[in-house]
């Protein structure tokens, strides 16, 4: 598990710079430690995992059109814009 | 008229008869705000401007004999997790500092449509991770009744405020006992509603099949009354439930005789502070009293509940918060490509803690991880729901301490973060299971702390709930004392 910080940054898209690795590293495994007493946690056969604390059927609903919010408003947010799109870094090295 | 004194209903009703102008009692509690957030830090962002523009209507319809909403002129703060908007939204956050939502959270539009005022936007942990409100990028709020001690977390400045006569209702949000383990430190009511009884809508989201939005009050009877407000089925949220909300007023008052309460044992075993343990006791005579009767209970999975819930919550967490990517909300670092700007922006904006729980759910979903840890929490999730179905064959309620503690001191737990997660281990069951639950002051340690007691319920019994703490707080005071500061 020695690269697990790293590894999993990478995963989860944040820059982890060498120097903070190890302490990080370290506090992953205090709740990694803590969390593994579930795998000997004895179980019946045929439970059925619980996902979620309401077990509907899908909620459907008439699909009708309704006025989205402003494109400008929600635009306003972004860090970078060019009145139609968000705006990032080139995708492709060029 | 002491207006911070006042209950919901008083106010709400001086506002209606026009001896207390919604303005005036606006104006009151922003003043309160003004003077007590340099020292305590409970609010963020404070609502000078809307909350006098809607103060001036409601006092305008009082004026022109118009029809008022249950909670007309009633002063609210929010979350700053829950969106508002036109008004900066952070969740407690770098990463969204200068987020302006476009739209307001379904209960934000419920309770201005009663007639609530939105007068701020309380502290939080970062994306409500956290049990003490250090993990607010900002500052974090303290607790009212001692400054060196932690408010709780995370809804933290939400339980200041309405401790410290800051609001006289906050609403809070409670994943893992976010709503409950604050108001149990700050000794106030806080009631975390069965899972789908509130919409979600507009909340941001940490761990969506655990958050539940509830309110957080001085009283069972005013927690009641902004509960009316908040349940009921919202078309936005698929997951908000479509069951009939009760008269959670009229159930106030129902005599308590015939009510069984179940105590479960591993709530008073080791790790649980003998004056806490004695105020649990005292309040279980006071219901006696009242004509309830108790049976021992067992939950034995809810043992396990904080490693599933270490599981569970950040493996939804890591998938919830990948939306901040420097792309649609507001910040976003430099960088040459776009890879690059992705993960040094997630590095820059977001705290230690939510990077952490952000690594640790990524871990646990990533291949050839998620049969041993997601997979098997939530089969242990499943035994747990299956505790309390079987508990509340035979029980009403389920009745134990909020919390194993008072209110630690801040930094206590900075050198072992596991001993800070294990404050919510009375709590984390309710929203694994989904019943409802609420923490209501039971008493003071030495020290000078408040002392909280859950109630646990059926799910959707919210009235049993607010039954039984409103006849509680008929025999006993400590829901009205009010700290120093």
């Amino acid at each position: 598990m020695s690269n697990l910080a790293q590894n999993v940054a990478k995963l989860a898209r944040i820059d982890l710079p060498d120097a903070k690795a190890e302490a990080v590293q370290e506090n992953l495994e205090k709740v990694l430690n803590y969390v593994q007493q579930l795998e000997a946690v004895e179980l019946p056969d045929d439970i059925e995992p619980f996902f979620g604390a309401i077990e509907s059927v899908n909620a459907i609903r008439v699909d009708e059109l309704q006025p989205s919010y402003p494109r400008e408003e929600i635009l306003s947010n972004a860090p970078d814009s060019d009145g139609q799109f968000y705006k990032v870094p080139s995708v492709f090295d060029e | 008229m002491q207006i911070e004194q006042l209950s919901v209903a008083e106010l709400v009703e001086h506002i209606g008869k026009g001896d207390l102008s919604a303005a005036q009692c606006t104006e009151h509690f922003l003043g309160q705000i003004r003077d007590k957030n340099d020292d305590n830090g409970a609010f963020l962002a404070q609502c000078d401007q809307e909350a006098a523009d809607a103060a001036k209507q409601i006092d305008a319809s009082i004026a022109a004999g118009k029809s008022l909403g249950p909670l007309a002129g009633l002063p609210v703060a929010v979350k700053d997790g829950i969106c508002t908007a036109g008004v900066t939204t952070t969740a407690g956050s770098k990463m969204l500092s200068k987020f302006v939502p476009p739209y307001d959270a379904t209960i934000v539009s419920r309770l201005k449509d009663a007639g609530a005022i939105v007068i701020g936007k309380t502290n939080m942990d970062e994306f409500a991770m956290g049990s003490s409100n250090e993990n607010s990028a900002f500052h974090p709020a303290k607790n009212p009744w001692n400054h060196d001690h932690v408010p709780g977390g995370s809804s933290g400045g939400s339980a200041t405020a309405v401790a410290a006569r800051m609001a006289p209702v906050a609403i809070g949000s409670d994943t893992g006992g976010s709503i409950r383990q604050p108001a149990s430190f700050c000794g106030i009511t806080g009631l975390k509603p069965t899972y789908g009884r509130v919409s979600r809508y507009g909340l941001i989201a940490f761990a969506s099949s655990l958050d539940q939005i509830g309110p957080m009050t001085r009283s069972a009877e005013d927690c009641a009354l902004v509960m009316q407000t908040l349940a009921g089925h919202d078309k936005k949220d698929s997951t908000s439930a479509p069951v009939d909300v009760a008269d959670y007023m009229a159930a106030l008052n129902k005599p308590l005789a015939g009510l069984k309460i179940g105590i479960c044992k591993q709530h008073f075993e080791e790790g649980l502070g003998d004056e806490v343990r004695a105020k649990v006791n005292e309040a279980i005579d006071v219901l006696k009293s009242l004509g309830a009767s108790t049976a021992e209970i067992e939950l034995p999975y809810t043992q396990y509940g904080i490693a599933a819930y270490y599981v569970i919550a950040p493996c939804e967490a890591s998938s919830n918060l990948s939306r901040f990517d420097g792309v649609r909300y507001t910040n976003r670092a430099a960088a040459e490509g776009l890879e690059e700007m992705y993960s040094k922006t997630r590095a820059e904006f977001f705290g230690e803690e939510v990077k952490k729980r952000i690594l640790l759910g990524t871990h646990a979903l990533s291949s050839g991880y998620y049969d041993a840890y997601y997979l098997k929490a939530s089969k242990v999730r499943r035994m747990i729901k299956n505790d309390y179905d079987k508990a509340f064959e035979s029980v009403d309620l389920i009745l134990g301490p909020t919390v194993p503690t008072t209110a630690f001191k801040f930094n206590q737990h900075a050198a072992d973060p596991l001993a800070m997660y294990l404050a919510d281990v009375y709590t984390v069951a309710a929203n694994l299971s989904g019943v409802p639950a609420l923490s209501i002051p039971c008493g003071f340690d030495s020290a000078g702390l408040p002392i909280g007691l859950q109630l646990q319920a059926r799910r959707f019994d919210e009235a049993t709930l607010l039954q039984t703490a409103h006849q509680y707080q008929t025999q006993t005071d400590w829901h009205q004392r009010s700290p120093q500061s």
